[in-house]
């Protein structure tokens, strides 16, 4: 009978597993479907990020040397393709605009993203860089369908190039996006690029990700070996019981 | 289910096994808890290696830079300091900084001057008695701690004296030469103290 | 070698000895534990799992309201192993909850509480809240943005009693609203006041356990039983020494649970959010609620209860009345169920539908709590539903099921509604 509650409440668990989520509700996001062990793509990301992302934002908890180490690439590499604010190699990675600036021009201080995958998934931020639209009656030109009327201006448009919106009947929700002047990028290209972005900011959330399941690996092994060996130790004894 | 003969030697050596397994287990499980006391990446990152340019340091000139929580003392000896040091030799405890002072610097600075270059000091400025910051006293005149002073360290604390090489007087409390960190010249006119130079042992 | 250590301290402790023989070799237990008896040894392992975890986390942790939320990124980014460190205190957290509310329920199921139990379970019951107290406290540690919200809701709901209200409120924060001073204090509570309590706690429920001796699933009395075991002429027949069977025993199911315990940890540490909440990877911010703001997983049942008991006469403290009330009815509940038979294998049908209806009441709530019900309805009844009602309908009448459950557990066994099964006179094991 124990057995049985035993089945029921794990197949119930499973169950809310699968349909429920801890993530804030809201529209349906497409997957990001990135993978922390592509060690290449968590590159691109780095590239795309220092090139595009890090004259506005910091990732004030992540170390050079450390991206360096995880991602595979060299002291010189970093110094001479990645870090344009002639930072030390073991500093933390933190954007050359100071924050007074940023607020004059932006109305708010863009926000350190050390631990937005963290917060707001990886699918979130992925559907976020894809989702920027022309907007004529935004004050920055530009506008958002994840996060409406966000103060941040779009840095990748010539990758992707321009979506505008498409309305909806009541003319005040947005129906869809679509693309009205191309970029550098095909569509794929690009869905690829905020792929490998996302990627390195997932890692970015949590650089223990890339090694906690090589060890786990190991020590539940380990576990299932002591496990058997202490069955066998108490078979042996209880056999005094029965 | 009736009493069977237990078997002692089975029941041993299973108990022994999962035992000396379990200790694997346990020992292995301490070595991230021991590790976590190794300096961080925080603590590591804050005792880099420091670069200095000795471009603005005139001669006779001494300039304090921090290396891992420690003052360095860089100076720019003149050639009548460099040419009172072979003098020195009798009044110091170990001159040739291989007797109690063996230790105190690396090998490519156990030489007269203690240095790579002759005319730069580069020094750890603590006091080998019992830890103080020795003030520099570069002029070679007589001072009331010694009428025939050629230039070098006097600390405050108990009086300890040092040559214009940091190293120790006879007769003061403290027993050894100032140290010498690692360093080396990236270039004729910087310095960068914390690494040896290539190839030095 | 080691036997001429043991006398040697013997001579000089000969009160040890005793203890350990009356503790272990010849503590006899009923020999037909079953799967729920492993919860209370694997409860006595997490403990020491958080406070040997919670010790190396205290080296590197800074309690302060500004370097509080960079030093725990610190520990999982620049302290070697220190993410290992902290994930093992988290998971431990929460499996702590798994493991205590299972050991809970054994004793609903075989009557743990009933005499002469009763101060055993007093005890445990004082274990579970200062356990609560002891979580509340360390989730507020890493001052991310549920730490603080979560901190504010929970001392304003001692802000809701009447007259005193905001003075108690405003003396437990310390502040105008949680802040440096909260944080420091809950510092303190987190790291050692409440960790001696619950090792004093826990000292006194094993020894009144063993005053009277371990219950089991038949609710039989091993001490009514015929005399003489293999071991020992005098003790109970159906009785074992506890060491070394229990203890070889409880090694396996330590070995299981670390194997659950591992998985979360390397592979899934912040189990999805309901772990590790994705709002605490934002820094405190008293100026924005997390949109999804609810407690910690552990916590939603009760804090459900909280929001289903309206507010009137100006008033929200009956659902604080009504959330203590639901905890303060588990401390009553050896007075509560007076039926003489133990075992919910003997038991009238009404209790097995009673508690069948305790544990979905339960679940229920916790479902309210999380707010997966939010997500839940619309997607079984239609999107066009009013989530608010539903969750009002649904939860009011969970909650009455809780509380009904112990009505009806009053009822039917001081008003001899139930009629139970014939009790074997020795203990049945199933090998």
């Amino acid at each position: 009978m124990t057995k049985r509650l035993i089945s029921i409440v794990l197949l119930g668990l499973g169950l809310l597993a699968g349909s429920a989520s801890a993530w804030a509700e809201g529209p349906e996001l497409p997957a990001a479907g990135n993978n922390l062990r592509d060690q290449a793509s968590l590159q691109r990301g780095a590239h795309l990020f220092f090139n595009y992302c890090v004259g506005c934002h910091s990732l004030k908890y992540l170390r050079y040397s450390r991206m360096a180490q995880d991602l595979g690439l060299t002291e010189q590499e970093v110094l001479k393709d990645l870090d344009f604010t002639g930072a030390r190699f073991d500093d933390p990675v933190i954007t050359h605009m100071p924050a007074t600036v940023a607020s004059k021009a932006f109305g708010k201080v863009p926000p350190d993203l050390s631990l937005e995958v963290s917060a707001k998934g990886a699918d979130w931020v992925y559907a976020y860089l894809n989702s920027f639209y022309l907007d004529p009656k935004s004050p920055i030109g530009w506008n958002n369908t994840i996060l409406p009327n966000a103060a941040m201006p779009f840095p990748l448009w010539k990758l992707q190039g321009e979506q505008t919106a498409v309305m909806g009947k009541d003319g005040k929700t947005v129906e869809k996006l679509q693309l009205s002047h191309p970029g550098e990028m095909t569509p794929a290209q690009y869905r690829q690029a905020t792929r490998d972005l996302v990627n390195f900011l997932a890692y970015a959330s949590e650089p223990a990700a890339l090694q906690r399941r090589k060890y786990g690996v190991w020590v539940i092994l380990f576990l299932v070996l002591f496990t058997f060996l202490a069955y066998l130790v108490k078979k042996e004894y209880w056999k005094d019981v029965h | 289910m009736a009493n069977e003969v237990v078997d002692q030697g089975r029941r041993r050596f299973l108990t022994v096994t999962t035992a000396v397994v379990g200790g694997v287990g346990v020992v292995t499980a301490a070595v991230p808890f021991i590790k976590s006391w190794e300096p961080s990446a925080r603590a590591k990152a804050a005792g880099a290696p420091v670069t200095q340019s000795l471009k603005k340091i005139e001669s006779g000139q001494q300039l304090i830079v921090a290396w891992r929580s420690l003052p360095i003392f860089i100076v720019n000896r003149t050639s009548a300091q460099l040419a009172a040091l072979p003098k020195q030799d009798p009044r110091l405890v170990d001159p040739t900084s291989t007797g109690t002072s063996a230790g105190q610097q690396p090998k490519y600075a156990q030489n007269e001057t203690r240095s790579i270059k002759p005319e730069w000091l580069v020094m750890i400025g603590i006091c080998t008695h019992l830890g103080c910051v020795p003030n520099y006293v570069g002029q070679m005149k007589p001072e009331p701690f010694d009428p025939n002073w050629q230039g070098g360290y006097y600390c405050p604390c108990h009086h300890s004296r040092y040559d214009m090489a940091g190293r120790v007087y006879k007769g003061v409390p403290a027993p050894k030469n100032m140290q010498i960190p690692p360093y080396h010249f990236v270039d004729e006119t910087t310095v960068q103290i914390g690494v040896d130079p290539k190839g030095a042992a | 070698m080691a036997n001429a250590f043991i006398r040697w301290f013997d001579e000089r402790v000969p009160g040890l000895a005793p203890v350990y023989r009356k503790h272990m070799t010849e503590y006899y237990a009923p020999k037909n534990f079953n799967l729920w008896y492993y919860f209370g040894s694997l409860a006595l392992l997490v403990l020491v799992n958080q406070i040997l975890t919670g010790i190396f986390l205290t080296m590197n942790y800074d309690p302060s309201a500004t370097g509080a939320f960079d030093s725990v990124q610190y520990i999982m980014r620049d302290v070697e192993w220190g993410w290992l460190i902290r994930y093992m205190h988290t998971t431990g957290a929460s499996l702590f909850f798994v493991v205590v509310f299972l050991h809970m329920f054994r004793g609903l199921l075989y009557g743990s509480y009933k005499k002469p139990r009763e101060l055993v379970w007093v005890l445990g019951m004082l274990i579970f809240l200062a356990l609560m107290a002891e979580a509340f406290m360390g989730y507020v540690l890493p001052w991310g943005n549920m730490s603080f919200w979560g901190a504010k809701v929970i001392t304003s709901l001692f802000g809701t009693v009447p007259v005193i209200g905001k003075g108690l409120e405003q003396w437990i924060v310390g502040d105008y609203l949680p802040a440096d001073a909260t944080l420091n204090r809950f510092f303190a509570l987190h790291v050692i006041a409440l960790p001696l309590v619950l090792l004093l706690l826990v000292v006194l429920h094993l020894a009144a356990l063993h005053e009277v001796g371990s219950n089991n699933p038949d609710g039989v009395d091993v001490k009514h039983g015929p005399k003489g075991n293999r071991w020992d002429p005098l003790k109970p027949a159906d009785a074992i020494p506890f060491h070394p069977y229990y203890t070889v025993k409880d090694l396996v199911g330590v070995g299981v649970f670390l194997i659950v315990a591992a998985f979360i940890i390397f592979f899934a540490p912040t189990f999805g959010g309901w772990f590790l909440e994705h709002d605490n990877s934002i820094r405190a911010n008293n100026l924005v609620t997390p949109a999804q703001i609810k407690p910690v997983w552990y916590f939603t049942a009760f804090y459900a209860i909280v929001r289903m008991v309206p507010s009137f006469a100006g008033t929200a403290v009956w659902g604080v009345i009504a959330m203590f009330g639901s905890i303060a009815l588990l401390f009553a509940l050896p007075w509560i169920d007076v039926g003489k038979v133990k075992s919910i294998r003997y038991r009238g049908t009404g209790y097995k539908v009673a508690l069948t209806v305790f544990v979905i009441s339960f679940f229920s709530l916790m479902l309210i709590g999380m707010d997966l019900t939010d997500t839940l309805f619309p997607k079984i009844f239609g999107s066009d539903i009013d989530i608010t009602t539903w969750d009002n309908v649904f939860g009011r009448i969970m909650t009455v099921a809780y509380f009904g459950f112990f009505v009806f557990l009053w009822l039917y066994t001081h008003l001899g509604w139930e009629k139970t099964k014939p009790v074997p006179e020795r203990v049945t094991t199933h090998d």
